[in-house]
């Protein structure tokens, strides 16, 4: 196959040829990056909670009556959650995982605000805790029933034991044996290390890693809310919540329910932002891909139907089918390596700008691998359909005038 | 001339559909996925209160815990705290430099005693200071605000919310009549009209999307009934015990805004704030560095980074589809007038002018165009009613819904001018065209 006539016959509609590789350059570097980006958010989706929030849900609540008595309230709405018919484990909770209420802090290796700092999140929960958020100790022990500091007024009351997550673990101690040691708060008051558990997501504020998680032994409440973390059977958390939420509103009328949500509902909550954009990003992609696709195929459709008698000459004086078909596809093809070429600097920029602008990631390079070899795939087979039709015209057009 | 220009335009539509129909689906699709993300783009990052924004500030002060270790935002640790504590917010809001000032707190609050009450209900209150309505030109249905003596009291008035009002006294004008607050008997003093500004920009600590407030009660009622916020609080040094200990404290939680409408004003609020900065330091306070701020409305959205970067992404996203879309269509008009190029030669040779050759091929893409943009902007009202239902699971309902005339205006526009930069160069090289090659070649 000689490359000249195709190239002549290109520089003839050399506007068109330029248009259809912007598309292509534009399209490549589209969707490389959105490619890489959704791979991020899927990849936070997917990240382990290390919680059944399947099987769990949370009420808030709050008194708001001069008789209103917290310990007498928790305790009483405690001991009816734990009697339903279907729930696991029920505790108190001074934060709700996956959710955005509750507290966080800094925990320091030194005293003093010496030594590794961590910024952790708080949960405040009695010695059913642990097995109300299925967490597993792998070191030292869980709380006792005598240990649970009871509720006071303090507004912020030391505890002298805490349970940590493996990664607060790390963060503090990194390389040591962290169970017995002694941390200190920001106001320096000292807590034991007594249990290590394994990883789960505590409340996800800004700024707090999710699996700094610190449980301590008291009950919270002095802002007014407080939250019940419940863990039920397999599948039966909608349900027992939706009666759990009646029944607790008339069985105590000093205080009111503010909300009870599923702890799927609030990794919903959580997830929208990276789905949302996952979603969006998906649909403009796929949007591009087929109008650059449809572009190349009515561009080729059109250079074959207006070029039927130049075929038909070549037919006449001894081109094969096959030799039409791959004129028309090497004229593609040398489109779709211009357009890609220029894509591959274009999708280079943008993800330098992305990483720039919005702290991203760097691009993997195996992404723009993938995305050329796709983009030359389907820019072919774009144009494949009206190349064979071209081949069909009969070497008798040549003859007739047009 | 035009009906027959538009005569023609129909006759080389109906030549080839398919391509027509690309065209005209290509720029709708560019057009609908541009309107949808331009108005979630808008909504985001519009200022709820623009026609103040150069009179409003947000007052801060950086009293934070000076270790390195524990900063207020550990994304961005040069910032002061957006809220401030109560001995400071005292200090600052006794000036007498601000047009007008509010101190502002997130109370939690239950409802009881109304006659259309079914069951005691949690509502959102802020507690402010009197001039929260007149600073923010929040609208009452009826009644109004209160006085100053209230703030001090304070006294038991509160103003209701227009959904509440509905919701407790079907709608009438229940100014004068009382109703329990954390089962405390308070005065309705007001009804609001409908009043959301999204994002709530007066505090926006947490879901600064959310719901709306339900209840404004005077700013003193916290400690006066030692409740403790039920927003955003946090607290860094000596350990609290007592309600007490708790408003002395350096824990922050309460959003000053000051009403400032000159450099000079502004200049005075700010050496005030500075100086009561130096004295308290030479006490011992304020060990970070001086980082005082007054900041308007719109700063302090973009410092509260209200805007998320997703959205700003997908607004360029947006665009390069359109540029896609319109190339597409800017390649195909050209191949096709190209392909006319013998009918167009034998116009020119029978006198058509090169004006006239152009007018004829810009009516085509003016069809084209409208017919596009027409098709675009319903496909975009569709593409947000989706939107809209993909956002509201993330807690942000309602701030999307609004397809707005400024925003319908824009498309309006984008539609106009995008399709018809695309045909220009394809209808103005066609009659560039020598008409005598065409003529003889076939």
């Amino acid at each position: 196959m000689n490359i000249k006539p195709v190239v002549s016959a290109l520089l003839r509609n050399r506007m068109g040829a330029v248009l259809v590789a912007l598309e292509i350059a534009i399209a490549l570097a589209v969707l490389v990056n959105a490619a890489f980006i959704v791979g991020q958010r899927i990849a936070m989706i997917d990240e382990p909670t290390g919680l059944d929030y399947h099987d769990m849900f949370a009420v808030t609540m709050a008194g708001f009556t001069k008789d209103f008595s917290l310990p007498s309230s928790v305790a009483s709405d405690m001991a009816y959650l734990r009697s339903m018919p279907g729930v696991v484990s029920a505790s108190p909770v001074g934060s709700i995982p996956l959710s955005g209420d509750g507290g966080n802090g800094v925990l320091y290796a030194q005293t003093g605000q010496h030594g590794n700092s961590a910024v952790y999140t708080t949960l405040q929960t009695d010695e059913q805790g642990m097995s109300t958020l299925g967490a597993t100790l792998i070191a030292g022990r869980n709380f006792r029933p005598t240990e649970i500091l009871p509720w006071s007024h303090a507004i912020d009351q030391a505890v002298p034991e805490i349970i940590v997550t493996q990664s607060l673990a790390r963060a503090l101690f990194p390389g040591r044996q962290a169970l017995g040691q002694v941390v200190y708060d920001v106001r320096n008051r000292p807590m034991t290390i007594i249990g290590i558990t394994r990883d789960f997501k505590g409340q996800v504020g800004a700024g707090t890693p999710p699996y700094n998680v610190a449980l301590m032994p008291q009950l919270a409440g002095a802002f007014g809310g407080y939250y019940c973390l419940v863990r039920t059977e397999p599948g039966r958390a909608e349900a027992i919540m939706r009666r759990a939420e009646r029944e607790l509103a008339v069985r105590n009328t000093t205080r009111v329910i503010f909300y009870a949500h599923t702890l799927d509902y609030f990794k919903g909550q959580l997830d929208s932002e990276n789905r949302n954009m996952a979603i969006f990003l998906v649909a403009v992609t796929a949007l591009i891909l087929a109008i650059t696709c449809l572009g190349i195929f009515g561009l080729t459709t059109f250079n074959v139907s207006t070029r039927t008698k130049q075929i038909g000459t070549m037919r006449a004086v001894g081109a094969r089918k096959r030799d039409v078909v791959s004129h028309f596809l090497l004229e593609n093809a040398i489109i779709v390596a211009l357009g890609v070429l220029v894509g591959c600097t274009l999708t280079l920029g943008v993800g330098y700008w992305l990483s720039r602008a919005y702290g991203m990631p760097r691009l993997d390079l195996y992404f723009l691998a993938a995305g050329v070899f796709i983009l030359a795939a389907i820019g072919q087979l774009a144009a494949w359909q009206p190349a064979r039709r071209a081949a069909s015209v009969p070497p008798s057009v040549a003859t007739r005038t047009v | 001339m035009l009906g027959y220009y538009l005569w023609l335009a129909a006759k080389s539509f109906r030549r080839n559909p398919g391509l027509t129909a690309l065209m005209v689906g290509a720029i709708a699709l560019g057009i609908s996925t541009c309107i949808v993300t331009l108005t979630v783009y808008h909504a985001m990052s519009g200022n709820p209160i623009w026609w103040k924004n150069n009179i409003l500030y947000a007052v801060t002060m950086d009293g934070w815990d000076p270790s390195p270790s524990d900063p207020y935002d550990p994304a961005h640790p040069q910032l002061a705290p957006p809220q401030l504590t109560y001995r400071d917010a005292q200090y600052l809001y006794q000036s007498t430099i601000p047009r007008r000032k509010v101190l502002i707190t997130q109370l939690l609050g239950v409802l009881s005693g109304a006659p259309g009450e079914t069951a005691p209900v949690h509502v959102m209150t802020h507690a402010v200071t009197r001039d929260f309505f007149s600073m923010f030109d929040v609208p009452f249905e009826y009644g109004g605000g209160w006085s100053a003596s209230a703030d001090s009291g304070p006294e038991p008035v509160i103003v209701l919310s227009k959904e509440q009002n509905d919701k407790l006294f079907g709608g009438a004008d229940s100014v004068g009549q009382t109703i329990l607050w954390n089962d405390h008997r308070f005065r309705i003093v007001g009804v609001l009209k409908n009043w959301r500004p999204l994002p709530r920009f007066y505090d926006m600590t947490t879901r600064r999307w959310g719901e709306p407030d339900d209840a404004y009660v005077p700013f003193q009622w916290g400690p006066a009934l030692q409740i403790l916020p039920g927003g955003n609080s946090s607290c860094w040094g000596d350990p609290v015990t007592t309600y007490q200990d708790y408003l002395g404290s350096e824990c922050v939680w309460i959003e000053m805004w000051a009403e400032l409408p000159t450099a000079q004003a502004r200049e005075r609020m700010q050496a005030y704030m500075d100086s009561y900065w130096a004295v308290q330091r030479k006490a011992g306070r304020f060990a970070r560095p001086l980082n005082n701020h007054l900041t308007d409305v719109s700063d302090w959205l973009k410092v509260n980074g209200v805007v998320s970067s997703d959205s700003r992404i997908l607004l360029r996203l947006a665009f390069a589809f359109l540029i896609v879309c319109l190339i597409n269509t800017v390649g195909i008009l050209l191949a096709k007038f190209l392909r006319a190029a013998p009918t167009t030669g034998l116009r020119r040779a029978l006198g058509a002018s090169r004006r006239q050759i152009f007018l004829q091929h810009l009516a085509e893409v003016a069809t084209l165009s409208f017919v596009g943009a027409a098709l675009g902007l319903a496909l975009g009202a569709a593409g947000l009613v989706g939107v809209h239902a993909m956002y509201t699971y993330g807690g942000a309902y309602g701030v999307l819904a609004r397809f707005d005339p400024i925003g319908i205006l824009w498309a309006l526009a984008l539609a106009a001018v995008s399709t018809l930069a695309a045909g220009l160069y394809p209808a103005w090289a066609i009659g560039r065209l020598p008409p005598s090659l065409y003529l003889k070649s076939r």
